[in-house]
């Protein structure tokens, strides 16, 4: 039968049109959602270019600063950015922390509309209000990205729809079900093998579609490997649809009611489950405010500013360390200041972490329950290809945190020591490099969706359907 | 080759076949006549496994037709009132396909030959379905029938709608099967094809065979107000 099967369902789609129109939608779906994902990650690089050749140019400027101090001439800046000053060169000439594009990046927009790609932290600046959002269209946030995330997560599942919920109703519409069923062979059996069929020629055109697109968009051979697995999670979430796809036409009817349950179910997987994950996530796990959190920072900054004093006293007790090598034991606003905002920072540390806890729980929470929803998990798989996700960002953040106390301790400890920035310590200024983090669980996702896909399957062949039970033949 | 024993079928409250007993050898054409929801298309639904009897059984060349419902479906071509086919497919292409799912590989040339012994024209050979009458596609039925080699062949008002030039070229057609040794039983309202074909003809009303004749021993008038004695008389048993 397999072999019939194989022949006559590519010649009945070809003659029917109907997959030359999908291979053209899909071309064109992809094609689209690949440009629109090339040109945002296309931006974001200009961003971060543009930024570090900003920092570049007043590096320059910076060095030149410096001979001409180094040199005994007198130099027109105001006084406070001179750069020889530790505390000038940390906030005037900050590094570019960038969070460079992963190689899949065009794949998935992800957070990327919502988070910023660079920071340039301060010496003096406050970590907990370094800025990590980015103003986006409200539209765009409404609709999302128009990314290939975004045609396979919620398109495909359509055209899948599209292409499978008659297979069995039409054989009874047009009235060939009768001789079909005629024949030795089970009508399951047979579904199945149609459906797979299906499913075979469509992973086809998917591929060739995504080939074709990713060719002509231009792809680094690096990016071979990413792309595999992009193809394989597509194909394995395809699999998910066409056994849902393989239930509905064994267990209901018409084709008119096997395309509402389709739909119902593309609406509770791709739609409702997410946002009911989200909604049940924010009220078991409601995150504290941070415009709250922000006005309890600066009451502690203004109380601490009051006694600065005694703070930096109590500071160089206990930081013997930052002053080692000073002789002068000169000190001025900038010495109390950073002694009083590392003690707003440890006073202010339970405030945070309560506020980091509680959004690591719900995120922790998202994770586990993703699984209830393939669309959710295959969204997630895709970003965190692509180097988008959620973890993504809170990695970069962490990074961007752990940077901005680095370059602080390397010029306070110039502050306190009362040295002169020099053209010498210009080479070892602190730099910042983001390190993407590995993640596995793309493929667990993959074994994840096939189990699904194998269970559902599964229960359509043990489980008697509606074709036997209300004699669908017999009429 | 066809036999059923007191098979019975209950929908509810409602017996649509009631205690039906008959057999159909090798070489033998039962016509089965009655009136719409006499029983006929359930009794042939039965047959084929689409529905489960209520009580009693049903073999086809010996094998219980609930027990072994795909190993019969072997030996059985099935054609409905109206047979429809793949409409984007061609007579060949469909033959090959119905015939492939059944289990039979044959050449291209073999085809063509069941499809000529069917009594399709040539140049129908290379058509799609969506241009054939439904004379046309009742003949690709009987090619199938032919390339599938079958032993049974069930016929639910084949001739319905056909006109008469057609329907004697069917009823021609059936005369070559059961020359084969084909065992037919066919439902149908057509009396004077009844007459005409069969070796025998059985007269169903609510669900039982009220008559059963061999057609050489009863005219067409005889056979038509038996037909209708039946049709009018409740109890009238044969």
């Amino acid at each position: 039968m397999f072999r019939y099967n194989f022949i006559y369902e590519l010649k009945l789609l070809l003659r029917s049109r109907w997959i030359q129109l999908l291979s053209i939608l899909l071309l064109l779906l992809f094609g689209f959602s690949t440009i629109n994902g090339k040109s945002k990650v296309v931006k974001r690089e200009v961003d971060i270019s543009v930024a570090k050749q900003e920092v570049e140019e007043t590096d320059k400027a910076m060095l030149k600063l410096l001979d001409s101090v180094e040199q005994g001439l007198e130099v027109s800046v105001p006084s406070w950015t001179i750069p020889s000053s530790p505390m000038a060169v940390g906030n005037y000439h900050p590094r570019v922390a960038a969070m460079d594009p992963q190689p899949m990046a065009f794949i998935s927009t992800g957070q990327a509309d919502l988070f910023t790609h660079y920071i340039k932290p301060t010496v003096s600046g406050d970590d907990f209000a370094l800025n990590f959002t980015e103003m986006t269209s409200p539209v765009q946030l409404l609709f999302g990205s128009f990314d290939l995330a975004f045609v396979i997560v919620y398109l495909l599942p359509l055209l899948i729809i599209a292409f499978t919920y008659n297979v069995l109703s039409s054989e009874k519409e047009q009235g060939s079900l009768r001789l079909l069923a005629s024949q030795p062979i089970s009508l399951r059996k047979w579904v199945f093998q149609k459906l797979m069929l299906r499913f075979f020629w469509l992973s086809l055109l998917v591929t060739l579609s995504l080939v074709v697109v990713i060719l002509v968009a231009g792809v680094q051979p690096l990016q071979w490997s990413g792309i595999l697995i992009l193809l394989g999670l597509a194909l394995c979430y395809m699999l998910f649809w066409f056994a849902l796809a393989f239930l509905v036409n064994i267990f209901v009817d018409s084709s008119a009611k096997n395309a509402v349950s389709l739909i119902m179910l593309w609406v509770v997987f791709v739609l409702l489950m997410p946002s009911v994950l989200n909604q049940v996530g924010n009220t078991l796990y409601p995150i504290p405010s941070r415009t709250l959190m922000i006005n309890e920072m600066r009451e502690h900054k203004a109380e601490a500013t009051k006694r600065q004093d005694e703070i930096l006293d109590n500071f160089l007790r206990d930081h013997p360390e930052y002053a080692i090598n000073d002789s002068t034991q000169s000190r001025n606003f900038y010495h109390r200041y950073m002694a009083s905002q590392k003690v707003v920072k440890e006073e202010l540390k339970p405030i945070v972490d309560a506020y980091e806890t509680q959004l690591q729980k719900q995120q922790s929470w998202a994770q586990k329950l993703q699984w209830i929803s393939p669309t959710i998990v295959v969204q997630e798989s895709l970003s965190q290809l692509a180097g988008t996700s959620t973890a993504d960002y809170g990695n970069y953040r962490k990074q961007v945190m752990a940077f901005a106390g680095q370059w602080r301790a390397y010029l306070t400890t110039f502050l306190y020591n009362n040295t002169p920035f020099s053209q010498k310590d210009y080479l070892s200024l602190p730099q910042f490099n983001y390190q993407a983090a590995k993640s596995n669980s793309v493929f667990t996702s993959m074994l994840v969706l096939l189990l699904i896909a194998i269970l559902l399957i599964g229960f359509g062949f043990a489980v008697q359907g509606k074709t036997q039970q209300k004699g669908i033949l017999s009429n | 080759m066809i036999i059923t024993n007191n098979l019975t079928k209950q929908f509810g409250d409602f017996t649509a076949v009631d205690n039906l007993s008959l057999s159909v050898k090798e070489g033998e054409i039962l016509c089965l006549l009655g009136a719409n929801g006499a029983g006929k298309s359930t009794t042939i639904n039965m047959l084929l496994g689409f529905l489960k009897p209520t009580s009693g059984a049903a073999t086809i060349n010996g094998l219980d037709v609930v027990k072994n419902e795909l190993k019969t479906k072997e030996f059985i071509t099935y054609i409905p009132e109206n047979l429809m086919l793949y409409p984007t497919l061609t007579a060949i292409e469909n033959l090959d396909y119905f015939s492939g799912i059944a289990g039979k590989k044959l050449s291209t040339e073999t085809l063509i030959g069941f499809l000529r012994e069917a009594g399709l024209q040539e140049d129908a050979f290379q058509k799609r379905i969506s241009t054939f009458s439904k004379g046309m596609r009742q003949k690709v039925g009987i090619a199938l029938a032919l390339a599938k080699d079958t032993k049974v062949l069930l016929l639910d008002e084949p001739t319905s709608g056909l006109d008469p030039k057609a329907s004697n070229e069917f009823g021609e057609l059936l005369q070559k099967l059961k020359n084969k040794g084909v065992a037919v039983l066919m439902a149908t309202h057509d009396l004077f094809r009844a007459k005409e074909v069969a070796t025998h003809i059985g007269i169903m009303k609510n669900g039982k065979l009220r008559q059963q004749f061999v057609a050489e021993d009863i005219s067409l008038p005889q056979l038509e107000k038996a037909y209708l004695d039946t049709m009018n008389h409740l109890e009238v048993m044969s």
